[in-house]
C-alpha cells in the first residue's frame, strides 16, 4: 500500500543493523576461534577490544559458549539475533513471510546449535541464512523504499563495525560510498553534514575511527 | 481417502510451518511465549452434501444474528414482544449502551463469525457457540494447506478437496465492501497478542495495512495512518483485532492504551467501518446463545436448521430445577469466560466443589448456562506414529458482505488429552486441516 509508519521504519532499519551485526559478528568469530585453537588462545580478548565490548569472559571455552549463546550477555550473537527475529517478526506485513523465514531459520539452527561440539558449523548456518535473508530482500520485496530503509541499516552497521576494527581506508571509503548512495534513496531523515564529515574523515591520515563510529551511529535522525 | 502419503510426511509439514513462524502466544506465569501450534496431518474431511447442508445451516444462524444485533441496538423489537428477556440484553457484558442506535456502514455487524460445532456420534451437527466479535483461526488451516500441497501434492492430486487458499480474497473483498473511502488497516494489539502471527499474515495476504493504535490518529472526524515522512493518508476500513473495550479510551475503558482516541466517533458519523461492530458481543453472549433458534424464527420465519447443544438456563425456574435434578449429567459454562476457560464438567467435581458450586448457581443463576454432554465423535490423530482417537471440534468461518458466506473449510481442534474434551490452543490442543469434498 506504500506507506510506512514511524514505527515500521525504524523496525526496518534495525532489521538492517541486527543482521548485519549477526553476519559480520559471527564471521569474525569463526576467525578468531580459528586462532583460538592451537595459535593464539587468549584471542577472545583482543576479539572483545577490537569489538569494544567487555571481556566478561573468563577462558577460552566460557567465551566460545557465552558469546555465541548467552541470552543475558547483551553483546552475545545470539542477543543480536534475537534482536533481529524482533523487529523482523512485526514486518510480516510490509517484507513478507518468505524474508522472515529465513531470519527464522538463524533462530532454530542457533538453538540447534547450542549443544554442537563444533559451533563454526552452526554458524556457517546462520552466516548462510543471512546471506539468504537478504539475496530474497532485494529478489522478494517490491517496495523499493523498504529495501532502502532495510540496507540503510545494514550499511551504517557495517560502517560502525569497520571503524571499530579500524579497516583499512579503501573499505571505509567504499563503506561510506554505499552508504551515501542508499540513505539518500530512502525518506529517512538524516544529518547530510555529518555525511560530509564521514567522506572527509576517511580521507585523513590517521584517520579517526572513533570519530568514524560516532558520526554513524548519529547520522539517522530520530 | 488417500492420506496415507501425506500423514507421511507429518515431520516435513510440522517443519515447514515452523519455518513460516507458525505460532500462538501465550502467557504463563505472567511471562509471554511463543509455542508452535501443532498440527496433525489427517485431516478433518466432510463430504460435499454434508458441507451444503451445513452451509445453509450457518448462512441462516448469521443472518439471524446480524438481525438480532441490528434490532437490539435499533427498534428492540425481539424485547418488545417477548421472545428474548430483557434481562438476557441488558446485562450481558457484551452489550454496549454506546452503540445504541448507531448503524454500521451497509448494515453489517458480523463481519466475520466463527462458528463452534461438534459432531456427535449420531453425525447431528450442533453448534456449540458463536464467536461474533473477533473469532480468529482462519489463518491456520490456510497456511497449513498451502504446505501440505507442497509436501505431499499426490495427496490433492488423488482426492478432490475444495481449494481453501481463497479465505483472504473473501476477506478483502468483504472489507472493502463496507469500506467508506481509504486504505484497510488490521489493527492489532501488538506482537504480544496470542493470535499476532494470524494477524500479520492477513494483512500480508489482504494487502492491508498492518497497524497498532498508535499509527492511526483521528483528526476532524475521519481517521488517518500517518507514514514516517508525515503524510497522513485517510483509513476507510479497520479489521480490529483488540476487543470492544479497549477500542477507544474516550467512549470505554479510559485505560486502554492499545486503542485509539475517538475512533468511536468516527464510527458513529460513518466515516470508518468497524469489522466487527463494537457491541455485538451482546449476540454471543453464552446466555443469548439459548435464544439463537428463536431468533432464527423470528427473523426469518424458518425453522433452526442447525441445532444447538441441548441447554437449559438456570436463569428460568424450570431450567435450574432440571439442572438441580440433572446435576452430575451436565456440563456448566460461566457466561462471561471464554477460551475453554470457566467449563466444569459436574461429574468430574468433588462433593466440596458441588455444592460449593450449586450454592453459587442459586446465588447467580444468570452467569451459568447448563448443557447436556455431547458424546461428540472422535476423530484420529497421529501419535509417535500410531492413529489414536481424540475429541475435536470445527470452527466455520462466515463472512458477511451483501450476503453471508461460508468458507469451504474451517479449523478443526483437537485436545491432545484422550481425557478431555477442551480443544483449545492455549490449553494445550492442536489443530488440523478442514477438507470439504468438492464432489
Amino acid at each position: 500500500m506504500g506507506i510506512i509508519s514511524v514505527e515500521n521504519s525504524d523496525r526496518l532499519f534495525w532489521l538492517g543493523r541486527y543482521s548485519e551485526r549477526v553476519y559480520t559478528s559471527a564471521r569474525l568469530f569463526a576467525d578468531s576461534f580459528d586462532k583460538m585453537i592451537d595459535m593464539d588462545l587468549e584471542n577472545y580478548e583482543v576479539f572483545c577490544a577490537q569489538l569494544d565490548i567487555p571481556n566478561i569472559y573468563c577462558s577460552k571455552e566460557d567465551f566460545c559458549r557465552r558469546y555465541i549463546h548467552d541470552e543475558n550477555d547483551p553483546n552475545s550473537i545470539y542477543s543480536n539475533l534475537m534482536r533481529a527475529y524482533d523487529n523482523a517478526v512485526v514486518l510480516r506485513n510490509e517484507i513478507g513471510s518468505e524474508p522472515i523465514a529465513y531470519i527464522q531459520l538463524c533462530v532454530y539452527a542457533m538453538k540447534r546449535n547450542r549443544t554442537a561440539s563444533a559451533p563454526i558449523v552452526g554458524l556457517q548456518k546462520i552466516v548462510d541464512n543471512i546471506l539468504a535473508f537478504w539475496g530474497i530482500v532485494d529478489d522478494m520485496i517490491e517496495n523499493e523504499n523498504i529495501r532502502n530503509i532495510i540496507k540503510t541499516g545494514k550499511r551504517i552497521e557495517r560502517l560502525d563495525l569497520y571503524g571499530r576494527l579500524q579497516a583499512d581506508r579503501e573499505s571505509i571509503n567504499r563503506e561510506i560510498h554505499r552508504l551515501a548512495g542508499r540513505i539518500a534513496k530512502t525518506n529517512l531523515h538524516y544529518d547530510e553534514d555529518k555525511l560530509d564529515k564521514l567522506r572527509g574523515l576517511a580521507e585523513q591520515d590517521p584517520i579517526d575511527y572513533d570519530e568514524i563510529v560516532a558520526l554513524a551511529d548519529t547520522l539517522r535522525k530520530d | 481417502m488417500k492420506d496415507f502419503e501425506l500423514t507421511r510426511q507429518s515431520e516435513t509439514v510440522n517443519e515447514l510451518l515452523a519455518r513460516y513462524g507458525v505460532k500462538f502466544g501465550i502467557y504463563k506465569n505472567h511471562e509471554f511465549k511463543e509455542q508452535l501450534f501443532p498440527f496433525d496431518t489427517i485431516p478433518r474431511v466432510i463430504e460435499k452434501e454434508e458441507f451444503a447442508y451445513l452451509e445453509k445451516g450457518l448462512k441462516q444462524r448469521v443472518m439471524a444474528l446480524n438481525c438480532f444485533i441490528k434490532d437490539i441496538y435499533g427498534e428492540k423489537k425481539i424485547i418488545k414482544d417477548k421472545v428474548v428477556p430483557e434481562e438476557f440484553v441488558y446485562i450481558s457484558s457484551g452489550y454496549l449502551a454506546a452503540c445504541d442506535g448507531v448503524v454500521p456502514p451497509k448494515g453489517v455487524y458480523t463481519h466475520i463469525a466463527g462458528i463452534d460445532l461438534v459432531q456427535g456420534k449420531n453425525k447431528e451437527w450442533y453448534v456449540l457457540e458463536d464467536n461474533l466479535r473477533v473469532p480468529s483461526g482462519a489463518s491456520y488451516p490456510m497456511i497449513a494447506r498451502e504446505i501440505c500441497r507442497r509436501s505431499s501434492p499426490d495427496t490433492f492430486e488423488s482426492n478432490c478437496i475444495e481449494d481453501n487458499r481463497y479465505y483472504t480474497k473473501l476477506l478483502r473483498w468483504m472489507m472493502d465492501y463496507v469500506n467508506t473511502g481509504g486504505h484497510t488497516v488490521i489493527l492489532t494489539p501488538g506482537r504480544y497478542n496470542a493470535a499476532y502471527f494470524e494477524h500479520s499474515y492477513f494483512a500480508e495476504k489482504t494487502g492491508a495495512h498492518l497497524a497498532t493504535g498508535s499509527e492511526l490518529t483521528v483528526e476532524d472526524d475521519y481517521l488517518y495512518f500517518v507514514d514516517y515522512s508525515g503524510r497522513k493518508e485517510k483509513v476507510g476500513a479497520v479489521y480490529r483485532r483488540i476487543s470492544d473495550e479497549y477500542l477507544d479510551p474516550m467512549t470505554f475503558n479510559e485505560e486502554s492504551v492499545i486503542g485509539i482516541p475517538n475512533i468511536y466517533d468516527v464510527y458513529r458519523k460513518g466515516h470508518v467501518a468497524l469489522i466487527n461492530a463494537p457491541g455485538n458481543g451482546v449476540a454471543d453472549d453464552k446466555g443469548i446463545y439459548y435464544f439463537v433458534p428463536k431468533m432464527i424464527s423470528y427473523y426469518l420465519g424458518e425453522d433452526a436448521i442447525l441445532q444447538n447443544a441441548p441447554t437449559y438456563l438456570p436463569f428460568y425456574e424450570e431450567d435450574r430445577k432440571y439442572v438441580l435434578e440433572h446435576f452430575d449429567e451436565l456440563v456448566l459454562k460461566d457466561v462471561a469466560e471464554a477460551g475453554g476457560y470457566g467449563v466444569v464438567f459436574a461429574n468430574k467435581m468433588t462433593a466440596q466443589e458441588k455444592e460449593d458450586f450449586l450454592n453459587l448457581l442459586q446465588k447467580e443463576p444468570r452467569r451459568f448456562i447448563a448443557q447436556e454432554v455431547i458424546d461428540f465423535m472422535d476423530i484420529d490423530i497421529l501419535e509417535d506414529g500410531v492413529r489414536k482417537p481424540r475429541k475435536a471440534d470445527l470452527r466455520a468461518f462466515v463472512l458477511m458482505a451483501d450476503e453471508p458466506m461460508v468458507w469451504k473449510s474451517g479449523l478443526t481442534r483437537f485436545s491432545r488429552n484422550p481425557d478431555s474434551f477442551i480443544v483449545n490452543s492455549s490449553q494445550g490442543g492442536g489443530f488440523k486441516d478442514t477438507w470439504v469434498l468438492s464432489r
